[in-house]
């Protein structure tokens, strides 16, 4: 086991947007089939870190690594392809598009749909009897859900989630938190997630970070006792 | 009753002086200008002369088109039409009428006027409610077009094809002639500079930046652009009045829409939304033109589209920016202004007042309900939670409330006033605020700027400077304490992460002063300790202050320490309506809403 490079890895990354730099050479490592989460308050980093994994943002210093193959450079097109799925804060739908057409857009060929669909469907019904309804009329919690879906239907080696619990009702998150618990003793998921909602993140994830000013400044296991003690402390105001 | 703990960001937030740069630069632009006016006349020959003229005329248009397109992000090929009326109101006034000084005021006020009334009714067609920018840039390119062909028809009066010569004009030495239009350009480009920095020009970038918004902030957005529209274009004829008078030449194609695009390359050339930029743009086209064009045109033009290519390639921003980025550098202590208590907001919670009352209200799309009778009153002093699954119709029961136009029937008043199909600026005149579920923010502006344009309504903004103070109401104070946003007033709103984003929409929204408060997941993307704050500031906007408050929110602990009253919203109907121990300990709400197994029917159907 300890052969297998982990899932990601990240060292002394440092990144940030024009002139700005938000995240200061932040080294992590998650290892294959753990699911991580970002914890800290606002604007201390953690969303520009997922940018910053997804090629989005222009790594400043250091380097990053996903299994072998090492992404310091690749553009998210690249990264997309290397199994790497991001459903996104800003909720980057196709409004235009059909709910179908958008799930759609995240596999490789056409032929694949129903069988993934039929994989979530019962996760999201609302989808099932809606699939030609254009993604822009859904409901904000809807489109959160519709993101979350495309993310899952692509199958990744590592999944990243900003926020996804943003806007849904109690219901949903539930559902939500055993599909991702689901999703990983199934297919051995790697998952990077960013939250806000700290009982939801500890409950789906085995490890936490917590950022704050663009660095790491506390882990722990996120199943101890003590860790939501810890964590409140620090998103203290 | 004015809270003075909140006056705290007074000495934590960044207390720079506001004056620092902004005095200085004016005084050494004028003086340029001032320089450049006077000793013109012995630098240049006559040749240049005559070229610099003309150049200078065009570059009052070229700088209009920037106000337009830099500013408000309103893409025009029109405003060659409006230099064209000026130029022809010259040419035909002195043609027909003979050239005395009297006609002559008469033209210029015909060529403002005309100028004036037409861009009236091009605003009016561009900017109606609902039109979106391209349909406004089709419209900028149909007005030369139409505006050309009637030139063209109109025979001997207007000369067609080979345009009005020879007619008699001022009698002016070409050194006049240059003191004239130098002195004008000056004139435009240094007011056009002061307005543009100054608090009201802001508003200008804000139209570009989230003209939505705008409205939700009770600007009235198509009467700033058709003012403005106005003005550029009365602007842009008295520059064409300048041009035919001097020139003593107007061809039609002056109203062109060739005209049209060469402002805009001109424009982008030389540094899109800096005033100056397009001058030097305007300048330097036509004078390198004058010399190369003569000697060799087609050389010229390659010239000219390859400049044109390699500026959008390697300096998007245009030229300006990089001649004066070296001097920028230093010295670049950002303004922010002084936060301060605006007082004068406590209105003594006033149970018995009406704040909100639907009746009847529907909305379809098609044959789509997604509301259907929804009945819903409410007074100052409460805080009503909406509560519903995903995709039940809350966010289009809020724009309803806050966008007259938007319902398919039933009545809405605000206070007493009954609302019509009046768009949201005239909601937030009758007292409401609406918080959106995705931040709605003014993307390249500060945080300090974005605060500014929402007291645009309680303060009139100085046009002509900014003001070293910012005065907020003491709820939207504690919302930038909270969030820490009151040290952070000169970042740029694209900057902020999305929790922040989110709290600086919030706390433009209180800074309207807002009676009526609608709040789309005011929390979302903030930590769980940020979220009791807002909550604890949610409860006193509505107890201390008597605001009424509607919130959409999922996280029912946070409902239920901030309602007074709870809402059930289920497939676009109202389903419950009472305490928060009632709605949430119902068999009904725990069905559709709140997580069980059988949860997962309600959301869809």
């Amino acid at each position: 086991m300890t052969s297998i490079a982990p899932a990601l890895s990240l060292e002394g990354v440092s990144s940030g947007y024009k002139g700005l730099v938000v995240l200061n050479e932040v080294s992590l490592s998650v290892d294959r089939g753990a699911c991580v989460a970002l914890l800290g308050k606002n604007g201390m980093g953690k969303s520009t870190l997922l940018k910053t994994v997804m090629g989005y943002l222009p790594k400043l210093r250091g380097r990053v690594r996903l299994g072998a193959v090492d992404a310091t450079r690749l553009r998210p097109h690249e990264v997309a392809r290397c199994g790497v799925a991001y459903a996104a804060q800003e909720q980057p739908l196709f409004p235009d598009l059909s709910i179908r057409d958008n799930l759609r857009l995240g596999l490789p060929r056409d032929d694949l749909f129903d069988e993934r669909f039929a994989d979530i469907a019962d996760l999201f019904p609302v989808f099932s009897t809606r699939l030609r309804q254009h993604a822009g009329t859904l409901s904000g919690g809807e489109q959160k859900m519709l993101l979350v879906a495309r993310g899952l239907m692509q199958r990744p080696e590592l999944l990243l989630l900003d926020e996804i619990t943003e806007g849904l009702q109690p219901s949903v998150i539930e559902r939500l938190g055993r599909a991702l618990n689901w999703e990983r003793e199934q297919r051995g998921t790697t998952m990077l997630i960013v939250e806000q909602n700290v009982a939801f993140a500890l409950d789906v994830a085995d490890r936490y970070l917590v950022l704050k000013q663009g660095a790491i400044v506390d882990e722990g296991e996120a199943g101890a006792p003590e860790a939501i003690g810890h964590i409140i402390d620090h998103l203290k105001v | 009753m004015t809270d003075h703990s909140l006056a705290r960001p007074r000495e934590a937030g960044t207390a720079h002086p506001a004056r620092t740069r902004r005095g200085q630069g004016l005084p050494w632009l004028a003086g340029m200008c001032l320089v450049l006016t006077v000793a013109g006349p012995w630098l240049f020959d006559t040749y240049l002369l005559n070229v610099l003229i003309k150049a200078l005329f065009f570059a009052m248009a070229a700088v209009t088109v920037d106000v337009l397109w830099g500013y408000t992000g309103h893409l025009t090929f029109g405003q060659s039409a409006f230099f064209g009326v000026g130029a022809y109101a010259a040419g035909l006034a002195f043609t027909h009428y003979g050239f005395s000084p009297s006609i002559a005021i008469l033209a210029a006020l015909a060529a403002v006027g005309a100028a004036a009334l037409l861009a009236l009714a091009t605003g009016w067609l561009s900017f109606y409610r609902g039109a979106s920018p391209f349909f406004a840039t089709v419209i900028s390119l149909v007005l030369p077009i139409v505006l050309m062909q009637l030139v063209l028809a109109g025979g001997t009066y207007t000369g067609s094809s080979s345009g009005l010569t020879g007619y008699e004009t001022f009698d002016l030495s070409l050194e006049a002639w240059y003191v004239i239009a130098a002195g004008s350009l000056s004139a435009v480009a240094l007011l056009a500079w002061v307005v543009v920095r100054s608090d009201g020009g802001r508003i200008l970038v804000a139209l570009r930046d989230n003209e939505s918004r705008c409205s939700y902030l009770g600007l009235n957005t198509a009467h700033w652009r058709i003012v403005l529209l106005v003005v550029c274009g009365a602007v842009a004829s008295l520059a064409g009045f300048g041009y035919g008078a001097f020139s003593g030449v107007v061809a039609p194609e002056l109203t062109g829409f060739v005209f049209g695009t060469e402002l805009i390359i001109w424009v982008a050339l030389g540094g899109r939304g800096t005033i100056w930029g397009p001058v030097l743009g305007a300048v330097l086209i036509n004078v390198a033109g004058s010399y190369l064009s003569g000697n060799m045109p087609f050389l010229w033009q390659l010239l000219l589209g390859v400049t044109f290519i390699l500026v959008i390639l390697l300096l998007p921003r245009g030229l300006l920016p990089l001649l004066t980025a070296p001097f920028l550098r230093r010295g670049q202590a950002a303004v922010v202004p002084v936060l301060g208590v605006r007082a004068g907001q406590s209105q003594p919670a006033n149970g018995a007042s009406r704040a909100l009352n639907l009746s009847g209200v529907a909305k379809r799309f098609g044959s789509l309900k997604v509301l259907e009778g929804i009945d819903l009153q409410a007074r100052g002093g409460e805080l009503v939670g909406l509560i519903g699954p995903n995709g039940a119709g809350k966010t289009t029961l809020m724009r309803c409330i806050a966008d007259g136009a938007e319902r398919s029937e039933g009545d809405l008043e605000l206070y007493g006033h009954r609302v019509l199909r009046d768009g949201p600026e005239q909601c937030v005149r009758y007292g409401l605020g609406r918080k959106f579920q995705n931040a709605n923010v003014f993307d390249t502006m500060t945080v300090a700027e974005s605060l500014r344009i929402a007291t645009t309504l309680r303060e009139q903004p100085s046009w002509w400077r900014r003001s070293p103070t910012l005065d907020l109401p003491p709820y939207a104070l504690e919302v930038l304490r909270v969030t820490g946003l009151d040290h952070c007033l000169a970042s740029v709103a694209r900057d902020l992460s999305h929790g922040q984003q989110q709290a600086l929409e919030l706390a433009m929204v209180l800074a309207l002063e807002p009676r009526i408060v609608l709040l789309d997941e005011p929390t979302a993307g903030l930590s769980k300790a940020e979220r009791s704050q807002i909550g604890q500031m949610l409860s006193s906007l509505a107890h201390q202050y008597g605001l009424c408050c509607l919130l959409v929110e999922h996280d029912l602990d946070f409902v239920k320490e901030v309602a007074t009253r709870i809402v059930v919203l289920h497939q676009g109907r109202i389903v419950m309506d009472g305490s928060f121990q009632d709605v949430v300990e119902s068999e009904l709400v725990r069905t559709i809403y709140a997580g069980s197994a059988q949860a997962a029917q309600g959301a869809g159907q």
